[in-house]
């Protein structure tokens, strides 16, 4: 086993890398940009290693860097978390010839499956049903638009490295194709590192459902089952849960077993996860595989009992499997909402700047990701997530209880959070009838505003809170809650 | 006392009167007094029980006022002595009246040009915020009179990245 892993991430994945780290006695490495000096990552960690200025190309996305920073702190794996460099073939190819080991599948299979029309064909020879329509990626504007006219609109724009959205464009009408390309490309070059985008046709009312496997170096394969991650907004996931309300046994096991031939087929080592798209009753469509932990793989935790990050670093570390497919079993039902810094009554537009006040949830079956702090500032070089809160329960209608008053205890102040947003999407009606399709946030909740109930109670607070703080405390309105000497010490020279 | 203070933009009158020990006796115009307990356990951190209804409340002081959190809502409260906001006006898809980011972010592309004609929803920069890319558009149909900006600069609500000129009608 490792005795010290490098975690080149940021925020709560790289928080909850290092909580099982310690777990297993294995030191821990931060890095971190002059913009995370003071991140809960950074604090979490053993030691902590600067690895440049904010902007992300310099830093997280700095290779050379980081592969350095391992060197420096004696290191002897990486582990990448999800976005930045955990999808980077050159990244894990430059970590392996470092002789370091890198926490994921190898560079040649990350290649292989990163390259979207590669993947398609892998899937296709080994019975893996494929979406219709894509392409080679290229960075060329041009010759994107052409093909898009070839194929018809609507149609989908996609980032050849990525995922999370980031690179996404959704083209309905010709005349929008252009710009939408250029900022796809644009968008895709400084989340990735790589420009390149392809097409998809759109499929109308879809599910996104993917299933995570987990492979050992000496062969083996599992499946954890199923997560529904339908719950979108600008194509990023905000909501997810397993066991999805709409798989029947019998597609679910016939999913299962395509997601095993995709890892098997792709030569996967490590977790993994197998996307599809979903239409019901039965059809289902090879969407990608994720070659790194996902945000959600939490629900999958709870309702297996199976750290993921553990095992990672297990097979890692070339140790095989310690269970078989028989011994993994699907108990009750988890939730996550992704908790962003976004304000959800203007577009979802990114809202960064100072936490003034943060109290994590608490209580049976509740458990928080978080990677900030009261009195941190939320940077705006960076992804919104600020934490995931995910439940469990006996079952959906139970956890979706558990997520409400999860919710209703989960008080960040001084920036917009997706809090009441989510609040408001779990408790209504469709939500809780399991009618989740990609498209549930445009149809149900395009224009939603925060509920004004409430408001008396809010005046109440204001009065109450003011009659209960001292005069000293009144007096200090700096933004972080912080008085340095020189303000209360008044006028003086040196 | 009374407290007179806006909660979103809408003014509430409070007529506050202690009671024993940790209540107070609440009362709004043209409604029944409304007792509440409360217990603050540490600042910011609220207990109250508001006529025999419990309910936990945080509330944290800001440059804007106070936020105020309340069963998974956030309110931005003010006192109401202060100029209250301008009521926001129309639905959330009204385009600002002038070229500026409506959070911090960075400038990633600028598409137009001073001397340009451009029309009303044309987009003249994009900007990034947290990897994600906005584009701020023309107010009006007009002329781009100046350029205030560059790529790769950081901008933050209130900067006028472009300048316009309104488009005069001449001949109807």
């Amino acid at each position: 086993m490792f005795e010290k892993i490098l975690i080149a991430n940021r925020g709560e994945i790289a928080v909850r890398i290092m909580r099982t780290c310690r777990e297993m006695g294995v030191r821990t490495v931060a890095v971190y940009s002059d913009a995370d000096a003071t991140a809960l990552h950074v604090l979490e960690a053993d030691e902590a290693f600067n690895i440049g200025v904010p902007e992300p190309s310099a830093s997280y996305l700095n290779m050379e860097s980081i592969v350095q920073a391992a060197k420096e702190t004696a290191a002897e794996a990486i582990h990448p978390g999800y976005g930045f460099l955990a999808e980077n073939a050159d990244f894990a190819a430059l970590v392996e010839s470092a002789g370091l080991t890198f926490i994921g599948p190898p560079s040649s299979v990350i290649r292989d499956l990163g390259d979207k029309t590669k993947a398609r064909k892998i899937m296709q020879s080994a019975g893996v049903p494929v979406i219709p329509g894509s392409m080679e990626a290229t960075t060329d504007a041009d010759a994107i638009c052409r093909e898009a006219d070839r194929m018809g609109f609507p149609v989908l724009i996609k980032a050849a490295a990525g995922g999370g959205g980031k690179g996404m464009r959704t083209v309905e009408d010709p005349k929008d194709m252009s710009e939408a390309c250029a900022s796809a490309i644009s968008e895709a070059g400084k989340a990735f590192g790589n420009g390149a985008v392809y097409l998809e046709k759109l499929l109308r009312k879809p599910r996104h459902i993917e299933f995570q496997i987990l492979a050992d170096q000496q062969g083996h394969v599992v499946h954890l089952f199923e997560r529904e991650c339908s719950i979108q907004r600008r194509h990023q996931k905000i909501i997810e849960e397993t066991p999805s309300p709409v798989l029947t046994p019998a597609i679910r096991e016939k999913m299962a077993h395509s997601a095993i031939s995709a890892a098997t087929a792709s030569g996967y080592v490590n977790a993994g996860t197998v996307e599809f798209l979903f239409e019901p009753p039965d059809q289902y469509y090879f969407l990608e595989v994720n070659t790194r932990l996902q945000v959600e793989h939490p629900v999958t935790e709870m309702t297996t009992g199976i750290d993921l990050v553990r095992h990672q670093i297990e097979v890692a570390a070339g140790n095989p499997l310690a269970f078989t497919q028989a011994d993994v079993t699907q108990r009750g039902h988890a939730l996550e909402c992704r908790i962003y810094a976004e304000d959800p009554a203007a577009q979802f537009f990114p809202c960064p700047g100072p936490v003034l006040l943060y109290r994590e949830p608490r209580g049976p079956g509740i458990r928080v990701d978080g990677g900030i702090y009261q009195g941190c500032e939320v940077p705006v070089e960076y992804d919104p997530i600020l934490s995931k809160l995910v439940v469990w329960a006996e079952d959906r209608p139970a956890a979706i209880s558990r997520m409400m008053r999860a919710l209703e205890h989960y008080p960040i102040l001084g920036i917009q959070t997706t809090v009441p947003f989510l609040l408001d999407v779990i408790t209504s009606e469709p939500f809780k009838r399991g009618e989740t399709h990609t498209d549930f946030i445009d149809k149900h909740f395009q224009h939603w505003s925060p509920d004004e109930k409430g408001q008396d109670l809010a005046a109440i607070t204001c009065v109450v809170h003011d009659l209960t703080r001292g005069p000293a405390s009144r007096d200090v309105r700096d933004p972080k809650g912080i008085s340095t000497p020189w303000e209360t010490l008044g006028h003086w020279e040196l | 006392m009374i407290y007179h203070v806006t909660v979103n933009d809408q003014t509430h009158s409070l007529d506050v009167s202690p009671g024993k020990g940790r209540t107070l006796t609440i009362t709004r115009a043209g409604q029944d007094p409304k007792q509440v307990l409360f217990h603050s356990i540490d600042d910011g951190h609220l207990f109250l029980v508001v006529d025999g209804k419990a309910v936990e409340t945080f509330a944290a002081e800001g440059p804007q006022g106070k936020h105020i959190f309340v069963n998974g809502r956030t309110f931005l409260v003010k006192d109401a002595g202060e100029k209250p906001l301008r009521k926001k006006s129309g639905s959330k898809v009204d385009i600002p009246e002038q070229v500026t980011p409506p959070m911090p972010s960075i400038v990633v592309r600028i598409l137009a040009e001073t001397g340009d004609r451009v029309k009303r929803g044309q987009g003249l920069v994009v900007v990034s915020a947290m990897k994600m890319e906005t584009t701020l558009v023309a107010p009006y149909d007009g002329t781009v009179t100046r350029i205030n900006t560059t790529v790769d600069a950081k901008v933050a609500p209130g900067d006028i990245l472009v300048d316009m000129e309104k488009v005069v009608l001449e001949d109807g």
